[in-house]
């Protein structure tokens, strides 16, 4: 099992695109996590110099509108905005596998109505959904952490719950069950497996989506709060300030766009590995 | 009854049942708003006597199944109530803003089938692997990797600092003005088509692919059919049900309001309304153009959905099992 998972990801990495997304978001994660453990280039809160000024030696990329240090308060809000999309995910996951399995393999009124409850929430409007419950939750974390949960369950639950339909029918499920092996056992050891790589694609996205949903909400006012900094309420100040100090858009923007690019190829390049489909061109 | 026949009821069904589910989460998560209607019109300041007659007026001090039962029943005959705020019906405010919504909509959605389609289904014609070569990919993950709420002010950005031409802020109404309207909306539903198109491409070129290695394409290949014959009669026929299936999500999607560039572009639409609504906790207001979402997703997707079990009838026997 460990050479083939070995091999795998060796296999990965010789795709120079993936290699490329990878080291991107490596290099980010590392930024934000150095900066948040050793805060090198400064403290993202303090009031330092004049406002609104252009980037400098003293200040990599420019002071904002109150006089804080750019580069801080960016390195902060990659931080901030990677962790809440990951934490969501991580709920997502663990959630929409439970459900999806159950509802896959047991099929029926339960796969219906599993499925029934799905459907309600996936016809919100994505933002409308994470904007209501942030509005209920109050405005910060927590709530961008519920709305990019109900955002991307919906869709998980749909997938894994095929996938795990399509796993509960083969013959090495039903010899396992007339074999006498227990229904945990079955569950964890065959369906699960067989849904690891839906899994893994469907978090990869979900990452993305997570990324998008908070910066979404930071822009309309309800995800993360200052002085708290995220990569959606940078944009949204530097929107703001946008014809007196460009600066204060490019960097959260290149920063946001990298990480959702980087994922969004890793996502398609484990989706080409894990869920293989025979091609051919016509011409 | 027929199966066919039995499947369309069964499928009205769900998409009722779905609709109800709908109409009941979105009147209790309002009704799970901190603060209340109340304390937003009077202010913190209202005494409790005004607090009580305002709610008793709104019927607010009713208990919530109630108000439930009298807001579906309206809404049910076309009567969303009274916006709490502006003491304007919500009906006419939705109609006023319908053809905004509706016209942005269309704009993006026409750019999604003549280039996001043809595109998709020239990619996925040529392409030797699944994902594409590395260009390819870039491209494509770019594409719906740049978000609305930084495409929308970089696009203003642009336009109010280097060129002028595409009015911003002024529109005209449909009716009087149908020109002045399209060019007031060309940027903003620019911004749309941007990842509708990116997302349409992708997909399609998904499912041409999917086609491609199908037996019955090896059958004509070995027939000797024409490759542009191939395309024409086998390829793009069996493509059109999932291509469908997803321009009507994304129809529904747009006609739902697009919040984000509704709000950075300053368009009177159905999703400005729900998000000016949502912060005043305006309930009607936002209860009707939150269903009004749902209702577009859940019926243009029922609709498509029985649509295709005539173009196609193993969807629907796919359902049966």
């Amino acid at each position: 099992m460990m050479t083939s998972t070995k091999l795998f990801v060796r296999r990965l990495l010789k795709d120079p695109l993936m290699l490329g997304a990878v080291a991107v978001l490596g290099v980010l994660c590392l930024l934000a996590l150095v900066a948040a453990v050793v805060p090198f280039a400064g403290n993202p809160t303090e009031i330092k110099g004049m406002r609104l000024s252009p980037p400098s030696a003293e200040y990599p990329l420019g002071t904002d509108s109150i006089g804080r240090s750019l580069l801080p308060r960016l390195l902060e809000g990659i931080g901030v905005t990677l962790v809440i999309s990951a934490v969501a995910v991580l709920i997502t996951a663990v959630v929409s596998t439970a459900v999806g399995v159950v509802a896959g393999y047991a099929g029926g009124w339960t796969r219906e109505i599993i499925l029934r409850v799905v459907d309600v929430f996936y016809a919100f409007p994505a933002i409308v959904l994470a904007i209501l419950v942030a509005a209920v939750a109050g405005p910060g974390r927590p709530a961008a952490i519920a709305a990019i949960v109900l955002v991307t369950a919906p869709l998980m639950v749909r997938m894994i719950a095929v996938q795990a339909a399509n796993v509960a029918y083969r013959d090495f499920v039903t010899s396992a069950r007339i074999s006498g092996v227990r229904l945990p056992v079955i569950l964890v050891r065959h369906v699960l497996s067989g849904v690891a790589g839906t899994l893994a694609v469907q978090v990869t996205y979900a990452l993305a989506v997570g990324i998008l949903v908070e910066g979404g909400l930071s822009f309309l006012g309800y995800g993360a709060q200052l002085p708290e900094s995220s990569l959606g309420l940078l944009v949204q100040e530097g929107v703001v300030y946008m014809t007196a100090a460009p600066w204060m858009l490019f960097a959260p923007v290149a920063a946001l766009v990298a990480s959702i690019l980087s994922i969004t190829i890793v996502g398609d390049t484990l989706r080409d590995r894990l869920e293989p489909r025979e091609v051919r061109s016509l011409t | 009854m027929s199966g066919v026949l039995r499947w369309i009821l069964t499928r009205l069904l769900v998409m009722g049942v779905t609709l109800l589910g709908a109409s009941l989460v979105i009147f209790f998560a309002l009704r799970l708003l901190p603060g209340g209607y109340e304390s937003v019109v009077l202010g913190p300041l209202a005494s409790e006597e005004q607090r009580q007659a305002a709610a008793e007026r709104w019927g607010l001090d009713q208990p919530l199944w109630v108000q439930y039962w009298e807001w579906a029943r309206g809404a049910l005959t076309g009567d969303f109530g009274i916006s709490l705020i502006s003491q304007v019906p919500v009906l006419d405010e939705l109609q006023l803003r319908m053809p905004v919504t509706g016209t942005l909509a269309l704009m993006a959605l026409a750019a999604a089938v003549l280039v996001g389609v043809p595109l998709g289904i020239l990619t996925g014609l040529r392409s030797t692997r699944r994902s594409g070569g590395a260009a390819g990919r870039l491209v494509a993950g770019l594409g719906i990797s740049i978000p609305e709420f930084v495409l929308g002010p970089a696009v203003l950005y642009v336009v109010s600092v280097r060129m002028s031409g595409f009015g911003v802020g002024s529109l005209s109404r449909l009716t009087e003005d149908p020109v002045g309207l399209v060019r007031a909306l060309v940027l903003p539903a620019g911004v749309l088509a941007f990842s509708c198109v990116a997302v349409t491409a992708r997909t399609t070129r998904d499912v041409v692919m999917g086609v491609l290695v199908e037996p019955h394409i090896t059958a004509a290949v070995a027939r000797g059919e024409r490759p542009w014959h191939i395309v024409r009669h086998h390829v793009l026929r069996n493509s059109a049900v999932p291509i469908l299936t997803l321009l009507g999500t994304i129809t529904a999607y747009l006609l739902g309001g697009a919040v984000i560039v509704e709000t950075v572009f300053n368009i009177p639409g159905i999703g400005s309304y729900m998000i000016t609504g949502l912060g005043r906790q305006d309930y009607a207001v936002v209860q009707a153009s939150v269903l009004l979402a749902a209702t577009l997703f859940v019926v243009i997707n029922a609709a498509l959905e029985i649509a295709a079990t005539f173009v196609d009838p193993r969807v629907s026997s796919k359902g049966r099992r």
